[in-house]
């Protein structure tokens, strides 16, 4: 509300957060699907967790901003003990921008309403200045101009964008992206990957949910392996899927990697 | 049926080459590519024959003199106005729009009651439902109508009667299609919603209930319909000159006009005048809603 100038959402500076995770457990019903999990990502540095579905990858994902209640163990972001009983939930997730395989823009609004809403009703923002940063972050998405569309007007990779440009409006300290490319056509994955990678670029804090190894191999700082609700191997980039040294983590990456080499 | 199956007509080919590969599914129609066509003709041929048949025999068959003066006596009906009007048509508008705020506000307690975390809500919910859905509205009317005064010794107004009886039937109704419609918005969009950082209420207020709201605007369109209609029913119960609605106004004037049906036709044709704009008003939405209602 003090610097109402449209540019300065666009700034390529980012209040950087980073996410620690200690002693995660999880269970749906008889099945365990985070078994102790520690995990941390410091601010700025982008994380791909990658690993077979049915893994607790996604799930770990959901832990961090509490869509999902860990059965015990911690998540701290940023300044927020998420996993005490006391905390602002609300608070917390103003600093955590999300981002679905199934985009979950709001239909009903169109895409300039999808940027602003939260804005408005969460941070009480004015809705000049909603508009204004919304317009910013859709620009940065490459999406100026279709602010009056709805999302059903759009393509999927231009949805996902949106989405990305909706959870950036609200200035978040940290990205996490579930899937985000898994729902796309093939042409659109570029693009989105394109934005997210401009987006690590600017020192953005990211935990990515991917299959796309190409992108991890390219964007981010370290790849952590989950299989089976724990965390196998993890290191930087280069070395857990170029020289992968479990032989889990290599079976795995034979079969994503080589899909045309699959054993039956 | 056939007729709307693109697979089954000769529909037009790409080119010569896409001729065999295309026939194989066809089977019959394949060695003759006319057959499909030919015999839609003759289908086509055979419903027109039998309706013009039909029509010929009606027009031979009645006795258009009786039907004049008994179906279509206009001019014998005029007495029913403008009373049919001022009192019967208002009278159903006035019983119709009652019930349906009754209902209405009864419909949304008993969906947050579905959908209460406290169990025994739930279960009074259902059972309500249940039981309302399943009797008929006739014996809610005539509880309410000569049950209530004989047990408490209280008479209600028959439009409260009506507000109440038609009103605690239709809660039954609206509630378990205002709860389909609050289900049947994704749950990734309240999920997102509260990722970004909204409370729980707000997401239901701003993302999830103007969405089941455009969903459930043509059943409960038709529910206004169906109350139109049921609150026909008032009839059985004693009613004065001035709670008389329309099918009191047609009932009474089949014996007091010596026009036949007229009265009940002059009614029928009122209903149709709230109930058709009605039931194109649903069709509307149905048609807008559909555009929106995925992400």
């Amino acid at each position: 509300m003090t610097n109402p100038s449209p540019a300065s959402p666009a700034a390529p500076s980012v209040q950087a957060s980073g996410v620690s995770i200690t002693g995660l457990n999880k269970s749906f019903g008889s099945n365990h699907v985070l078994k102790g999990i520690d995990l941390t990502v410091a601010p700025g540095e982008v994380v791909c967790l990658i690993g077979p579905s049915g893994s607790g990858k996604s799930t770990l994902l959901r832990c961090v901003n509490l869509l999902e209640v860990p059965d015990s163990g911690t998540v701290t972001v940023g300044g927020f003990e998420a996993t005490d009983e006391d905390v602002d939930l609300n608070a917390m997730r103003r600093h955590v921008g999300m981002v679905f395989q199934h985009f979950n823009l709001f239909p009903h609004l169109t895409v300039l309403e999808n940027c602003t809403v939260a804005q408005v009703k969460v941070l009480h923002r004015g809705k000049a200045e909603s508009a204004d940063v919304a317009k910013a972050n859709l620009e940065r998405v490459g999406l100026a101009g279709m602010e009056g569309r709805y999302p059903d007007q759009l393509s999927g990779g231009q949805q996902q964008r949106v989405a990305i440009a909706r959870a950036l409006s609200m200035d978040p300290q940290l990205m996490l992206f579930d899937e985000p490319t898994s729902a796309l056509d093939p042409e659109t994955v570029g693009e989105v990957l394109a934005v997210m990678r401009r987006l690590a670029g600017v020192g953005m804090t990211m935990l990515v949910v991917t299959h796309e190894m190409s992108f991890a191999r390219e964007v981010a700082d370290r790849v952590v392996f989950m299989d089976g609700g724990v965390v196998v191997e993890q290191g930087p980039a280069a070395q857990v899927i170029g020289n992968p040294q479990q032989p889990r983590t290599q079976d795995f990456l034979a079969r994503v990697l080589n899909p045309t080499d699959v054993e039956f | 049926m056939s007729e709307n199956q693109p697979g089954g007509a000769p529909v037009p080919q790409p080119g010569p080459d896409a001729g065999p590969a295309q026939a194989t599914p066809r089977g019959p129609d394949a060695v003759r590519p006319g057959g499909a066509r030919r015999r839609r003709r003759i289908s086509l041929g055979i419903q027109a024959a039998v309706f013009v048949a039909a029509i010929i025999a009606v027009l031979l068959a009645v006795d258009w003199q009786t039907v004049g003066e008994s179906v279509f006596n206009f001019a014998a009906v005029a007495p029913m106005f403008p009373d049919i009007i001022l009192i019967g048509f208002g009278n159903t508008l006035l019983y119709t729009a009652t019930s349906f705020a009754v209902g209405l506000v009864g419909g949304i307690v008993l969906a947050l009651m579905r959908m209460s975390a406290f169990p025994p809500y739930r279960w009074l919910a259902t059972v309500y439902t249940e039981f309302f859905r399943g009797v008929p509205a006739l014996l809610v009317f005539l509880a309410f109508g000569y049950g209530v005064p004989f047990a408490f010794g209280v008479q209600w107004p028959i439009p409260v009667v009506v507000m109440a009886s038609l009103g605690l039937v239709s809660a039954a109704y609206i509630s378990e299609t205002l709860r389909a419609g609050l289900q049947a918005v994704p749950k990734g969009q309240y999920e997102a919603a509260r990722s970004l950082g909204m409370p729980g209420w707000r997401a239901m207020v701003t993302i999830v209930i103007p969405q089941a709201f455009r969903l459930v605007l043509p059943p409960l369109t038709n529910e206004v319909i169906l109350l139109t209609k049921d609150s026909s029913l008032v009839y059985v119960l004693g009613l004065a000159a001035h709670e008389f609605e329309l099918t009191k106004f047609g009932r009474d004037g089949i014996t007091a006009l010596g026009a036949g049906l007229t009265p009940v036709l002059v009614a029928g044709l009122m209903y149709l005048i709230i109930t058709v704009p009605l039931s194109l008003l649903a069709r509307r939405f149905e048609s807008r809603g559909a555009g929106r209602s995925r992400s």
